[in-house]
């Protein structure tokens, strides 16, 4: 599953969701180089000014918009949705064929030729990531594949690439220093906590808000990694196997020796009586 | 030719409910067709808010324990050595093996990429239930047709493998149950991994257990129905008096269930029960009339000893299970104003595997020795010309 040795070597997103201007250049940018079809959409659909409205097979990342008041001013706050690369992503530990995989380098990645197409990653996944191909006859799943082709080409992400202000790629430990030193620098700026440091187990995609994050349409999802939830049933399988097959197996082993002797027993009491009679 | 009049000229004869079921059957056939031309997408209810729908909840996610009577009595009868029962086991494993086989076309046209189904053999991820699920049902359906073979040997006259079998009876009876108790508890685990998703009156950490206690329960009530249906409507004899020794040990299986149900809620379960009114309901109409109202009706000998009410509280115990599975797999886990409800396509095709269900059921006892099983009078024993093969058999 997870080929990773420290989660904190690979590289990361810090996303600071108070430089983002709303350009929605990553945006643009994740469907060149992704080679996405384009969606048609409307003005105004759904929560905010945000297009489209959803993530899906065709689009892997999207910003979202809020407006809120400041001072009496009119003010907007952004976030950018997409595949959050969870340390140890629940959507790799439930799929049957393990078609994801954690790349030591940082983005969680997806075998195609594998996937049955059983739709468990999209379940499994907190943060409603993975999205499926619907139109199709014979579907597959599509989500941000963190750049990997890029990655292994030595360069940063598209969408990465693209923004102006607000993306920073690089080693895990070094985004949290990062992080942590804009939190101390502009105490006033930011909501005291860094989301993805510790969600789900620690994800390579971090953010910084001014506004609390369920405000911004950011998932609530446990601290705890979501794949130890089904392991810790998952492991007493084999124990659970012999337990059972064993107990039954003795049970019906003493049934049928009290079976048999019980047999032997009339049988034996007929024999003798049968003698007395003669 | 003739071949084919002769089944024509059958057919005819057959009752017309029959006919309606062929008629459903054919019908779910063609609208799995159109799912195959036209996708999921257009097809169904499904969307990336809701990828699971009517056909993972009900043709899987339900069908299984509704199967689950084949390996229960099966366990009853040889293990814990009830032997007066065993003219239910026959009726119990094929309606087993034809619900698993049905689990296994439903999961198929559910699949986004069903001539893949194999690669669950080939690329193993021990830490993915539904791996695990795959495995047990694939091995269990395959156990189930090997006991299933029984009476299609026995109506040919086949005694070699009719020994085989035979010998085969017990290792068979304990795999069943070691089997099914990993994949109905499997089942559950499905569904640890929505945290955050599934609403706190379902959630708990032992929900493989209750899935599994809850399967016996269904599985015991099922062969309950099934027989007083099947001596109401197919001339077959009256079991009450057995019926009523599997009613007795039925409350036992309730009452556990239900204190590891409450259990859970009360020790377990974290967060808010009663935010959802609409869940709330649900969660009461299941417990209440799909569980405690049956124990409470089998704990009295009156309704035990009743064929009607006694089939009245096994049905019941059925309603709380389907009922039970889809509050967990489906409604537990819809949240705020977007929700799902099956499409016309997915009802039809769902509606044709139960009624394929029935009508197999119902050809298999027309044609093959299901119901007339009586251990004690059949013939295990070799035929003359097979003696030379036992001698070579007895050496070794
Ligand atoms: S955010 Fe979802 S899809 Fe992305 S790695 Fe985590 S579990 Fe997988
Ligand atoms: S849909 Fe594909 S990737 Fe997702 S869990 Fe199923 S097999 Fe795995
Ligand atoms: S990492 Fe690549 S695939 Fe993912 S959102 Fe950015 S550009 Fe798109």
């Amino acid at each position: 599953m997870s080929t990773q040795k420290n989660p904190n070597d690979g590289n990361v997103f810090l996303i600071d969701m108070t430089k983002c201007t709303g350009c929605r250049g990553c945006q643009v940018a994740c469907k060149q180089w992704n080679q996405l079809e384009a969606e048609k959409t409307e003005f105004f659909s759904g929560e905010g000014y945000q297009n489209p409205p959803a993530m899906s097979d065709k689009t892997f990342t999207r910003i979202k918009f809020r407006d809120y008041q400041k001072n009496g001013q009119n003010e907007f706050a952004f976030y950018k949705e997409m595949c959050m690369h969870c340390n140890e992503p629940a959507c790799a530990s439930v799929c049957p064929v393990g078609a994801f995989h954690k790349t030591e380098e940082g983005p969680v990645i997806y075998n195609a030729d594998r996937c049955i197409g059983c739709r468990f990653c999209m379940i499994a996944c907190p943060f409603g990531v993975p999205k499926y191909e619907w139109s199709k006859a014979f579907p597959l799943v599509k989500k941000c594949t963190g750049c990997y082709s890029r990655i292994k080409a030595g360069m940063k992400p598209a969408c990465a690439t693209a923004c102006p202000t607000a993306i920073s790629y690089g080693p895990r430990h070094e985004m949290i220093k990062e992080a942590e030193r804009r939190l101390t620098m502009y105490p006033d700026r930011y909501l005291k906590t860094v989301y993805g440091k510790e969600e789900a187990g620690g994800t390579s995609v971090m953010y910084l808000t001014a506004l609390p994050f369920d405000e911004l349409g950011f998932k609530k999802v446990t601290l705890r990694p979501l794949p130890g939830y089904t392991w810790q049933a998952l492991r007493l399988v084999p124990s659970v196997f012999l337990t059972v097959g064993g107990g039954l197996s003795a049970l019906s082993w003493i049934n049928h020796r009290k079976e048999r002797l019980s047999r032997l027993r009339d049988e034996e009491a007929e024999n003798t009586e049968t003698k007395e009679d003669k | 030719m003739t071949a084919a009049r002769y089944v024509i000229n059958e057919i005819k004869g057959y009752h017309r409910f029959i006919k309606f079921l062929i008629f459903l059957v054919v019908a779910s056939a063609l609208a799995s067709l159109v799912r195959f031309v036209f996708g999921l997408g257009a097809t169904t209810n499904l969307n990336d808010t809701y990828p699971w729908g009517l056909w993972i909840s009900f043709d899987v996610v339900t069908a299984v324990p509704l199967a689950a009577g084949a390996f229960t009595l099966g366990a009853i009868v040889h293990c814990f050595h009830i032997k007066k029962l065993e003219p239910l086991v026959r009726p119990a494993i094929v309606t087993g093996f034809l619900g698993y086989s049905l689990v296994c076309v439903g999961l198929l046209l559910d699949l986004g990429q069903p001539q893949r189904g194999w690669h669950v053999l080939r690329y193993w991820n021990l830490h993915s239930p539904m791996f695990e699920v795959s495995m047990c049902v694939m091995a269990y359906t395959t156990v189930l047709f090997l006991e299933f073979l029984s009476p299609v040997c026995e109506k040919f006259g086949f005694y070699l493998p009719l020994r085989v079998l035979r010998w085969l009876e017990m290792p068979l009876v304990i795999a069943a149950a070691a089997i099914s108790t990993l994949h109905q508890s499997s089942l559950g685990t499905f569904f640890l991994i929505a945290v955050d998703k599934l609403h706190n009156l379902w959630y708990t950490p032992v929900l493989p257990l209750l899935f599994w206690m809850s399967a016996i329960c269904a599985g015991l009530s099922i062969i309950i129905l099934e027989a007083t249906a099947s001596h109401k409507w197919m001339g077959q004899p009256n079991e009450g008096v057995l019926l009523k020794t599997l009613a007795k040990i039925l409350p036992w299986a309730l009452g556990a269930y239900l204190c590891v149900r409450i259990g859970s809620l009360v020790f377990l379960s974290q967060g808010p029960y009663f935010d959802s009114p609409a869940l709330l309901i649900l969660f009461a109409i299941e417990v209440g009339i799909g569980f405690v109202l049956p124990l409470i009706m089998l704990m009295q000998s009156r309704i035990r000893n009743s064929d009607s009410r006694r089939a009245t509280a096994a049905g019941l115990v059925v309603f709380g299970l389907v009922l039970n599975r889809f509050n967990v797999s489906m409604f537990g886990m819809m949240h705020g104003d977007k929700i799902y409800f099956p499409s016309f396509i997915e009802s039809v095709v769902t509606i044709g595997i139960i009624a394929a269900h029935v009508l197999f059921f119902v050809l298999l006892a027309k044609y093959f020795p299901i119901f007339e099983h009586h251990p004690e009078t059949v013939d295990y024993s070799l035929p003359d010309r097979f003696q030379k093969v036992g001698a070579v058999g007895a050496r070794h």
